[in-house]
């Protein structure tokens, strides 16, 4: 059983956890616990360090879009997201349901609703008061201010005034030509202008420190706020879910036509003469093609997130496999023959380094040429174009590797199929393929990765549905709350790339004759 | 007191619970200016021995002992000759030897050196071969040089990881009587790890088979009385070479579990089936 | 008499580009004749040649002149009627042993029963003494193990001739003598031609009906051919008694010093400056060695 377990870990590339599974096992504990606080134990001091790092730095740089988030910001944000896809997929399923089950969501909501408005209620109140206190507690602070500042621009102003008049009236008396008096006359009208300059100034610090009063902060005031929105912003779910939950519901919609359909029908098996009928006939089938538009219709649920991120997962995949499905045989190809590795390799060696960001625009008028109706075709041309750009860039890797994986089969393992006289085929699937499988699947794990990448800068030029839209439609939206969320978008990036690779370490082992390790 | 002695010493691989006893209660003692060889099987723990014996590994039970004192790192005053030579590849032969000579001797001067290094290049016959690089050299002369490095560094005790093992039989016998010369002329405590039977009676003064692993230990030593210096033809003809020979090789062979659990089936017969001829087609 | 002249290898060239694109001969009219069921041994210096010798009578290398008769039949390329245990056991690593043999089994007796080559594999793994260790991969089995597989498969293939390429030099001296027995086993039933390159004079001896001892290369050739006076089958111990055997081998070994000396006029040292160039490996650090 815990060779099992160990053996799995170790399949799945996970190690790192082998001392844990050991630890549990009461073996050697002194040892294991050495190996736990430097494998595990390591790497989370280094994280919290990284957090920390992170935490001290972003407050202290603003942008346009506000504050660089914090983690914890990041994390509330990433939260949200999160609330939002589910209420989401509630709205969707309300949308579709009936019968008892709809009357006792029904019942559901409007509790919740009975009992979140009072709440509300009491939120706003305390906001109210609080927002009146935090006004006044500024006034008391603004209004010395204010007056001193009004002070200030009355003393300042009448000084210049006098200034001015006293200078007025030395240039009265001024003697014509004399160009040592004028030269000092210059020097005191620059006197003046310095002073003016500086009296502005002074009142410019002073109006800044009455606006740092009005922006002060008031941490409880904020705290209410942040929970009245909260309120608010279920509240207003929540009479959604009412909407969909009634008028806006499907049954309750087809159940509505139903009824109409049977006065309809009956006014058809009772209608008389030919006009007359004929009406009442095409009335019938207009309003069943009615209902059947209703039972057709679906929620129209927004890109959440989640559902970005499976988009993009899937359109990975589906580039991933047009490109291994190009690379793979063409590396056979080129492993097998010299002709046709030395008729590829310029071309393989001019399209290996070429950026996504040249292929997608290329690819997008190219698939654009042949879907003519973006909204009628089976696959979106967006997705398609992306997923050709992915396919584009990655099967570089796999395709190389296939072809040295071919061409280095072991010379005696070659001479065994030779002295066995194996025919083509045979000697293909028996000799060369399998012992260029670890190398096909090496390439094929970097093809991944490299996919993973092109995939989000495709995603975003291409506007198709995915991680890299999100990334885009958050950047134009510009405030402080999309910043977070892009952050979030940083994180879930990362980790599905890791996942992805981890998948393929595990299929790259399993493939491994010789149970090589494998790198991380 | 013994010069080199392995006292009950055990070592093991791998982690607890899948771990692997390579060498178990293994004890050794070896005398002054004595040549002993160390027999066994491929894959029973003779190159864990070395790096026991040379300090570069620590057994995890027992001690390993040199003049009385615990062995506990590698240095130059336990010299080992490996199987692959181990030459730097940018270096002539001369380089790599003085390589060596220079971290040993430091108090030599420049004069001392050469003469020093020379003497070792001559010992082995390599004064021809003395500028040039290991890539153009045969896999015989490379282990001459791995030797005479060896050798130059004035080791107290001189540890040969299985040297000849991966040179054809006639050079291997070539620098057996190589190895006979040198041992002659420039007398010190040798341990010799083989594979090859011959090579041992030929070269050592006591014989120490090692048995099958895992948890392989030495078995009791054969003396090998013959009279110094030795001569391979003369040996030949001799019984009492011949006789201990044959005692070890059957002690060996009889000792390899692997081979007495291999079944070989009479039972079964080959079907008389014609292959296909492709000459003919 | 075909019985006589099994193989028959005459006036064999073989000439490799040297460095400036000149044909150099490394073997240079080599001729042989091979009793059927006769067992050769071929011996030699490192690097003499004796490898390319025997990788053209496999067909795995080119004939640059002369001819190799097999049975009556000129060869052309690679054959299974003669099959080849090379130096490094070579087995495919993702099949088992049994898998292994069968492959090369499967295309040798395509019109037998399915009944008939599981026999035909499990006996040729059996009479190598792999009965209980069909089942295994390559990587879970010792060298010497490994190389018994690779005598298994070409032992299946029911060769007319069998070539053994210097089949133990990887192995260590003690699992040499192991596998030669059961080769000795082997040929001793089966009864099959066969052609060992060695560089081991006892090797030789042992396994061998006649030497042929082969001069330095470049343009090596037939020195000398020797027939070995044991009754088969041949109990290595009693052998080892005889003075013969000993005979035998000063014979072997001053052939071959002679063929040092002339080469280099007698000096006190072996000295070989050139690389090896041919497909001999034997001096090669062990890389692939399990």
């Amino acid at each position: 059983m815990k060779f099992k377990i160990l053996k799995a870990l170790d399949v799945a590339g996970l190690q790192v956890f082998d001392p844990v599974v050991r630890l549990v096992c009461g073996e050697n504990p002194k040892e294991q616990l050495r190996k736990i606080l430097l494998f595990i134990g390591v790497p989370i001091v280094t994280f919290l360090v990284f957090l920390g790092l992170w935490s001290y730095m972003a407050p202290r740089h603003t942008t346009k879009a506000g504050e660089v988030p914090t983690p914890g910001v990041v994390l509330d944000a990433a939260d949200g997201i999160w609330t939002f896809h589910v209420r989401e997929n509630q709205k969707a399923q309300d949308f579709l349901l009936d019968g008892g089950n709809r009357e006792s969501e029904l019942a559901s909501v409007e509790a919740r609703i009975m009992e979140l408005e009072p709440l509300a209620a009491a939120a706003r109140e305390q906001m109210e008061t609080l927002e009146s206190e935090s006004k006044a507690k500024i006034d008391e602070q603004v209004g010395p201010l204010q007056a001193e500042y009004k002070e200030l621009r009355t003393k300042s102003r009448e000084d210049g005034k006098t200034r001015e008049a006293a200078l007025i009236a030395e240039a009265d008396s001024l003697p014509v030509g004399n160009a040592a008096a004028r030269e000092a006359f210059l020097t005191k009208v620059a006197e003046h202008a310095e002073k003016s300059a500086a009296d502005k100034e002074a009142m410019r610090d002073f109006k800044a420190k009455i606006e740092a009063a009005y922006t002060e902060k008031f941490p409880e005031l904020e705290k209410v706020r942040g929970e009245y929105n909260t309120y608010e912003e279920e509240l207003q779910y929540l009479s959604k879910r009412l909407d969909y939950l009634t008028g806006d519901n499907q049954s309750l919609k087809i159940s509505d036509q139903e009824l109409k359909l049977d006065e309809l029908q009956a006014a058809f098996l009772g209608a008389e003469g030919g006009k007359a009928t004929l009406k009442a006939a095409e009335k019938v089938v207009k309003q069943k093609e009615a209902i059947n538009r209703i039972a057709d219709s679906e929620y129209s649920r927004p890109w959440t997130f989640p559902r970005q991120i499976a988009r993009s997962v899937w359109c990975v995949f589906v580039g991933f496999f047009i490109g291994s499905a190009i690379a793979i045989p063409l590396g056979v190809l080129c492993g097998l023959s010299r002709v046709i590795m030395a008729a590829l390799t310029p071309l393989i060696a001019l399209f290996k380094p070429v950026s996504p960001i040249v292929w997608l625009p290329i690819v997008f008028i190219i698939v654009g040429g042949f879907i003519s109706d973006p909204e009628k075709a089976v696959v979106h041309p967006a997705f398609l174009s992306s997923a050709i750009t992915v396919a584009l860039c990655s099967l570089w890797p796999t395709l190389v590797n296939t072809a040295l994986g071919v061409a280095s089969v072991e010379k005696d393992h070659v001479n065994v199929a030779r002295v066995l006289r194996l025919g083509f085929f045979s000697r293909l699937f028996k000799i060369v393929l399998p012992s260029a499988l670890p190398l096909i699947f090496a390439g094929l794990r970097i093809s991944l990765g490299v996919g993973w990448m092109v995939l989000i800068a495709a995603e975003l030029l291409s506007s198709s549905e995915g991680i890299g839209k999100f990334v885009w439609d958050m950047f134009n939206n510009g405030s402080s709350q999309t910043f977070a969320q892009m952050f979030v978008v940083v994180f879930v990036v990362g980790a599905v790339g890791l996942l992805l690779d981890r998948i393929m370490i595990v299929l790259q082992r399993s493939v491994s004759f010789d149970g090589a390790p494998t790198a991380i | 007191m013994p010069f080199l002695e392995m006292e009950n010493v055990s070592v093991g691989f791998g982690p607890e619970g899948t771990r692997t006893e390579v060498l178990h209660d293994v004890n050794l003692t070896v005398e002054e200016n004595e040549f002993i060889a160390i027999v066994g099987f491929s894959g029973s723990g003779k190159s864990t021995l070395v790096s026991l014996l040379s300090g570069l590994l620590n057994p995890d039970k027992g001690e390993v002992r040199l003049k009385g004192k615990k062995v506990t790192k590698p240095g130059p005053h336990l010299g080992i000759v490996f199987q692959n030579y181990s030459l730097l590849p940018w270096l002539s032969v001369y380089g790599n030897i003085e390589l060596a000579v220079n971290q040993v001797f430091t108090d030599f001067s420049r004069a001392q050196r050469k003469e020093h290094i020379e003497r070792y290049i001559e010992m082995v016959s390599l004064t021809p071969a003395r500028d040039k690089k290991p890539s153009e050299l045969s896999g015989g002369m490379r282990q001459r040089v791995s030797l005479a490095r060896t050798l130059s560094m004035q080791p107290e005790v001189m540890l040969m990881d299985e040297p000849l093992s991966a040179l054809d039989a006639l050079t291997r016998a070539n620098l057996q009587d190589e190895l006979i010369r040198i041992w002659e002329e420039d007398k010190r405590t040798v341990v010799l790890i083989t594979n090859d039977v011959d090579e041992a009676v030929l070269l050592a003064d006591r014989i120490v088979p090692l048995t099958m692993g895992p948890k392989a230990t030495l078995a009791d030593d054969f003396e090998v009385t013959l009279p110094r210096p030795r001569d391979r033809t003369t040996l030949n003809t001799d019984q009492r070479f011949k006789k201990l020979r044959n005692e070890i090789i059957h002690f060996m062979t009889s000792m390899n579990k692997e081979a007495k659990m291999l079944r070989v089936d009479q039972g079964l017969a080959m079907p008389d089936i014609k292959p296909v001829d492709f000459t003919a087609a | 008499m075909i019985e006589n002249r099994y193989v028959e290898i005459f006036d064999l060239v073989k000439a490799y580009p040297n460095p400036f694109g000149e044909p150099v001969n490394v073997v240079e009219d080599f001729n042989l004749t091979i009793k059927k069921g006769e067992v050769i041994g071929v011996i030699g210096h490192s690097g003499c040649g004796k490898s390319t010798v025997l990788t053209m009578v496999a067909g795995l290398n080119e004939i640059t002149s002369g001819g190799i008769v097999v049975a009556g039949h000129e060869i052309d390329g690679p054959g299974p009627d003669r099959a080849v245990v090379f130096q490094s056991p070579c087995l495919l690593p993702w099949m088992t042993a049994y898998q292994n043999v069968m492959m090369g089994v499967k295309q040798v007796y395509p019109h037998a029963s399915k009944q008939q080559r599981r026999v035909v594999v499990e006996y040729s793994l059996s009479v190598v003494g792999l009965a209980d260790a069909m089942n295994k991969y390559p990587r879970e089995l010792s060298g010497g193990m490994q190389q018994r597989v690779g005598i298994a498969r070409a032992i299946a293939l029911k060769p007319k001739v069998l070539l053994l390429d210097e089949p133990f030099g990887r192995l260590d001296s003690l699992t040499r003598m192991e596998l030669q027995d059961v080769i000795l086993g082997i040929l001793d039933r089966e009864h099959i031609t066969t052609m060992i390159i060695t560089h081991d004079p006892d090797e030789a001896i042992f396994m061998s009906d006649r030497i042929c001892m082969m001069t330095n290369g470049p343009k090596a050739r037939v020195g000398q051919i020797m027939p070995i006076d044991f009754e088969r089958p041949r109990e290595r111990e009693a052998i080892m008694e005889t003075d013969k055997f000993y005979a035998y081998r000063q014979r072997l070994l001053q052939f071959l010093d002679d063929c040092e000396a002339e080469k280099h006029g007698g000096g006190p040292i072996r000295w070989d400056p050139e690389p090896e160039a041919t497909a001999d490996s034997a001096e090669e650090p062990e890389s692939s060695v399990v």
